[in-house]
């Protein structure tokens, strides 16, 4: 099967915009993305969660607003009982329900990586949430809004993560690259 | 006013000269200037004109109280009216106009209007022209409309721009653990200390340089430099030309930064200005006081400014503003100013209120026991009148040629961003100024605001309110420091004369306007505000509050706190609208959303239409096809052989969990439970009070897995309304539920050659045959090429349809399958007009018809509404109300002439009673190409039974009138749904 058609593949032609000088930010996408959703029961947290780290290839699953990083894929804790398992390949076999419910949703989200010495500046600029390093540290992840619509952040080594929603990836993307041209932006 | 610039002093860069141009001529300043330093070195006084009458004006201050020196700055889009020019910081090119004058401000015809000032009290409107008498009486305000155009035109300030604003605009978030508001003496050790202690510390400052009291002082440079030094090294994140605009709740305070306002040719990626919003864990205000002026005659004129903007004008800006300089005091204050001015060369004569004040210094002659009573001169100050105690009032005394009048009337500690905070100013007798109130925030006053007047008390505050912002005890300096105390003198005049003592300039709010005011029985502060404008012009009565408040105390026979003050709000000084919304502007103003086919629709010739938030296909044109001839044309070709439809915007949700079609069977009027997997059925859910919420199709795709779609707009109501039902009402339920619109790219395959087209793009052995595919069944579906999905056979538009849902990402490949295949086939693409004439046809309805009001039988669905299970809003559908045999329901229109058509939104009315509201209405119009005539969807009370044989007009008297129609079934093609189940 084809790769398919990026939602921001026109909106983010590689190249550079902004002042002269090395680029504050670098803005990429990464797809495919295969995206698994483990949703636990109250009482089927600890369970679920195993499940989760075992697709994940990880030793254990992580807390509220953190990530652990696994030979499959990165696990992120999304909510109190909601994990998502990110990966590369598109789309996958999906795990078995398990304890919980295990749900499909590749492909529903534009992911984009920022990094670079003002990223964390840059995503401030709509992320209302505190990105400093004491605050917001290597592996953190957070649900939050971007112009009012929901997105996920996560703190990878080398800059940030974010999981825009497919359908208004295109919308989202133009904000954020014009509001990164002013730091010098690098497109890749 | 005769001012010079200094051959040395200040902080203002002689090496590098700036050209400017004002009022079209060019003049040069230095950087470091201020608009308003530039001109008054370059000789102009008169700067402005003021609001009512028209009064020439001139600099009154060198900071954001400014009432004078008003003007326009920039060019065509970029016209900025009512900036201060004592703000607007010098640069290359800057095109500056005076404002509110006519031909200019130097010579202004308006000016006219101050012969007929006794007109323009207080009120003179409410008084003169509405209801004018005798023309008027007891008709209201005809009149008063149209002079209220001209008197508008007549006052007011500068004009904006009427071009879009070409310049772009940033939101900014920040968080820190204090943030100092003002870089003065308190500001900086306020700043330093916390930083010191190791906390996380933003600095915000209004001006572009660090320092604030500080900049009016070159001895203290040394000690500022330090500071400012030490400040940088601490890993501060400091912010100048930034303005800490207001106080909100948890610590929050909104901030706009001016990045480019002061360059000649900013980087075009640099935003304008940037808005901040700061999450603080304290905050620290710092940002000082203002010095009040007194109200005498003419103390408007260009040539009177507060003492401490001259000592500004001297000391920060190397400008000499006059040779013969009167200093009218009531405080120590301004005894610095007076010896700076002595030992620049200036002849000083130091008026002082108070009859027992401290000795003169070097070279400046004392005049104890007297005020200014009157500014002599028209255009300028030529001398000054004084004034001394007389019994309970003044007689005048003496009489001073000069060409500068500097008045310290006292100190107003700028507490307007605490009382945005809900802490009322409390009044300090012995300072004569409001003080913060009390508060349970985490805000702590520091320095000049918390009425501190020495520097070096101020710098212990700060330093105290950055231990006590850090959780410390500490005790800081008590307000004051003066040697003598102030004499507070709000108002110098004789009694009984008539002159124009300005309380309020930017407004022209006089002492006279305020006793008009208590005269005609205005007591409350907040009542002699609204009426005679005090404090309500830009500056938000920095400069005129007090002495307003002061003068109806006087007026009352009380004191200043039994007339109270009014609560200062945010902004503190003016915002721009464009920061305010940032880069949330046109296209951006709503978060727009593309389903997966947007670019595959738009190559395709798609028009595209709004639906919520999404951008949709509205119909697909040919050459030199209207609107009107596509969308039948689209609709003619899905009855008779295929058209494709991109539906990916309807709502998806998932449902999963062992309970989930419990839910659902609460959720939905109809069962669920007993749903087989592979299988879809409609449902409608209504809300508690029992009128319809929305519906769509829910599929199941496993025995603990359903898809619930739902209508476009609805998605996200829907979604919030099961998850708040899973949250709080049924929290023991096992289910979770998802959005999962954006995973999907969908379409609508619908016709009767629909499952011919589909057919070839599907792998082999995938049977879609009416046995293998019944009505209303799903199915995982793969084509040709790997892609994988589902298919529904699910119709909207009542002919044989499917819909084929497969990841996002494929939708183009999907289409670029199934178009050519319907192509073939003699089918075509369309739109959302095209989709809405099948449905009328049809009768099925959508959000114009469950519009919030209509119940499941309104809408004729009510045999969908279980009586065997309890579901939401079961009960109150049961309401007398809602269950009336001549509530409104569902029916289909078509015109009695049926070469006529009517509109969407027509009262229906039994003919011959055309009246009120009607009988019912039309909710949805469409030209029906199965038919061949218009036809409508609508409610009428009663139903098409009750109207069957009577004639019916549909109303439309504001749009083409009224067309008489007949009421028939909504199923107004293929009733029986033959050609959907075939």
């Amino acid at each position: 099967m084809a790769d398919g058609i990026s939602a921001v593949k026109s909106h983010l032609a590689p190249g550079r915009t902004g002042p002269s000088g090395a680029a504050g930010v670098r803005i990429a996408e990464i797809r495919p993305l295969t995206l698994v959703q483990f949703a636990a029961w109250p009482d089927t947290l600890a369970e679920t969660g195993a499940e989760a780290a075992k697709a994940a290839g990880a030793k254990a699953a992580p807390g509220p607003g953190r990530a652990v990083t696994g030979t499959h894929g990165v696990l992120l804790r999304v909510e109190p009982l909601k994990w998502w398992l990110v990966g590369d390949t598109g789309e996958a076999p999906l795990p078995d329900a398990g304890s919980g419910a295990v749900l499909d949703l590749s492909q529903s989200r534009t992911r984009l990586n920022v990094s670079g010495k003002l990223a964390a500046r840059l995503l401030n600029h709509v992320l209302p949430i505190d990105l400093s390093d004491n605050a917001f540290p290597e592996n953190s992840v957070a649900s939050t809004a971007f112009h009012h619509v929901g997105v996920t952040l996560w703190r990878d080594g080398e800059g940030f993560t974010v999981f825009l929603p497919r359908s208004f990836a295109a919308s989202l993307c133009e904000i954020l690259t014009e509001s990164a041209a002013q730091y010098g932006l690098e497109i890749a | 006013m005769t001012a010079r610039r200094l051959d040395k002093g200040g902080r203002i860069d002689r090496t590098r000269p700036v050209n400017f141009r004002w009022d079209g001529l060019t003049y040069r300043g230095y950087a470091g200037d201020t608009l308003a330093s530039a001109l008054m070195a370059s000789g102009q006084t008169v700067l402005g004109r003021s609001f009512k009458y028209h009064r020439p004006r001139g600099i009154m201050s060198a900071g954001v109280e400014e009432s004078g020196a008003i003007v326009s700055v920039g060019a065509d889009a970029r016209h900025e009216p009512n900036v201060k020019a004592t703000m607007q910081e010098l640069y290359d090119g800057l095109e500056a106009k005076g404002q509110n004058a006519w031909p200019n401000v130097r010579f202004d015809l308006g000016a006219v209007n101050g012969l007929f000032g006794r007109f323009f009290s207080a009120g003179f409107y409410y008084k003169t022209f509405m209801g004018l008498p005798p023309f008027e009486w007891g008709r209201g305000t005809g009149l008063w409309m149209q002079y209220e155009k001209l008197i508008r035109k007549a006052a007011g300030m500068g004009r904006a721009s009427r071009a879009p604003d070409p310049d772009c605009y940033d939101h900014a978030h920040a968080f820190c653990d204090i943030l100092v508001v003002g870089s003065g003496p308190a500001g900086l050790n306020a700043a330093l200390t916390a930083a010191e202690a190791g906390r996380d510390v933003m600095l915000v400052e209004q001006d572009f340089e660090l320092g604030g009291d500080y900049l009016n002082d070159p001895a203290a440079e040394a000690d500022r430099a330090a500071l400012v030094a030490a400040v940088e090294r601490a890993g501060i994140r400091i912010l100048t030309r930034t303005t800490a605009f207001g106080l909100y709740d948890g610590g929050v305070a909104g901030l706009v930064e001016r990045v480019t306002d002061h360059l000649a040719a900013p980087d075009p990626h640099l935003p304008r200005q940037r808005f901040w919003t700061v999450r603080a864990g304290a905050t620290v205000l710092a940002t000082g006081a203002l010095e009040r002026s007194i109200a005498f005659a003419n103390n408007d004129r260009p040539g009177v400014m507060t003492a401490l903007a001259a000592r500004s004008y001297l000391n920060r800006f190397g400008i000499l503003p006059g040779q013969r300089i009167v200093i009218a005091t009531t405080n120590d204050s301004a005894y610095g100013v007076a010896g700076d001015f002595a030992a620049a060369g200036a002849e000083v004569v130091l008026a002082d209120a108070r009859s027992d004040a401290a000795s003169a210094p070097e070279g400046v002659s004392l005049r104890p026991g007297l005020a200014p009573l009157a500014v002599l001169g028209r255009r300028g100050v030529e001398g000054v009148r004084l004034a001394a105690r007389s019994g309970a009032g003044w007689s005048e005394a003496a009489r001073e040629d000069c060409d500068l009048l500097l008045v310290s009337g006292g100190w107003s500690p700028v507490v307007n961003l605490s009382s945005h905070r809900g802490a009322k100013p409390v009044w300090n007798a012995g300072l004569a100024c409001f003080l913060a109130g009390p508060t349970e925030e985490p805000i702590h006053m520091a320095g000049s605001t918390d009425g501190v007047w020495n520097r070096d008390d101020c710098a212990a505050s700060g330093v105290a309110a950055a231990r006590r912002a850090m959780g410390e005890v500490a005790e800081a300096p008590a307000p004051g420091g003066w040697a003598h105390p102030i004499q507070p003198v709000y108002e110098v005049r004789l009694p009984g004369s008539k002159v124009k003592a300005f309380v309020d300039p930017q407004h022209d709010v006089t002492g006279d306007d305020v006793r008009l005011a208590h005269q005609e029985g205005f007591v409350s502060v907040e009542h002699l505000k609204r009426y005679t404008t005090l404090g309500m012009a830009t500056d938000q009565g920095k400069m005129g509050n007090v002495i307003g408040l002061a003068l109806m105390a006087e007026a009352l026979g009380c004191e200043v706190p039994a007339v109270g003050t009014t609560r200062f709000r945010p902004p503190y000084t003016p915002v721009a609208i464009g920061a305010l919304a940032g880069r949330n502007v046109a296209g951006h103003f709503k978060p727009l959303r593309r389903t997966p086919l947007h670019d595959w629709n738009l190559r395709h010739g798609a028009t595209m239409t709004e639906a919520g938030l999404w951008q949709r296909t509205w119909y697909f044109a040919r050459t030199r096809e209207t609107i009107a001839e596509a969308y039948i044309r689209e609709a003619t070709t899905v009855r008779e052989t295929v058209g494709i439809c991109d539906v990916s915007s309807l709502g998806k949700i998932a449902v999963q969990g062992p309970d989930a079609a419990e839910f659902l069977n609460r959720v939905y009027t109809n069962a669920f439970s007993r749903l087989p997997v592979g299988r879809a059925r409609y449902g409608i859910m209504l809300r508690d009070d029992g009128i319809v919420m929305d519906d769509g199709t829910t599929w199941r795709l496993g025995e603990a897995d359903f898809l619930m779609t739902t209508t476009t707009t609805n998605a996200g109501k829907v979604m919030v309304w099961l998850e708040e039902l899973l949250q709080t009402r049924w929290p023991d339920l096992r289910v979770h539920v998802t959005s999962v619109t954006d995973r999907w790219a969908g379409v609508s395959v619908a016709g009767p050659k629909a499952r011919e087209a589909i057919a070839v793009c599907l792998d082999e052995g995938i049977d879609i045959s009416n046995d293998a595919l019944p009505f209303m069944g799903v199915a995982p579906v793969s084509l040709k090429g790997g892609v994988k999905g589902l298919i529904a056979r699910i119709s909207f538009s009542g002919e044989l349809a499917y819909e084929l849902y497969v990841p996002a990402d494929q939708g183009e490949a999907m289409m670029d399958l199934l178009w050519p295949a319907a192509e073939r086939l003699g089918g075509c693409l369309y739109g959302l007009e095209a989709l809405g004439a099948l449905r009328i046809e049809k009768g099925h309805v959508t959000g114009a018809e469950l519009d919030g009001r209509m119940t499941i039988d309104d809408a004729g669905l009510g045999k969908m509404a279980s009586t065997k299970k309890a579901f939401i809003g079961a009960a109150l559908r049961q309401r007398p109300d809602l269950t009336r045999a001549d509530r409104p329901r569902l029916v289909g229109i078509f015109p009695k002439d049926r070469r006529q058509s009517f509109n969407g939104g027509a009262l229906l009315c039994a003919t011959g009673k055309v009246a009120g509201f009607g009988d019912g209405w039309i909710t949805a119009v469409t030209h029906s190409p199965a038919l061949g005539h218009w036809i409508g969807l609508g409610y009428i009370a009663g139903g098409h039974e009750a109207w069957a044989g009577k004639a019916v007009t549909a109303a439309d008297p504001v749009r083409r009138g009224n067309v008489e129609v007949e009421i028939v079934s909504p199923h107004m093609f293929d009733p029986e749904g033959v050609r959907m189940h075939g």
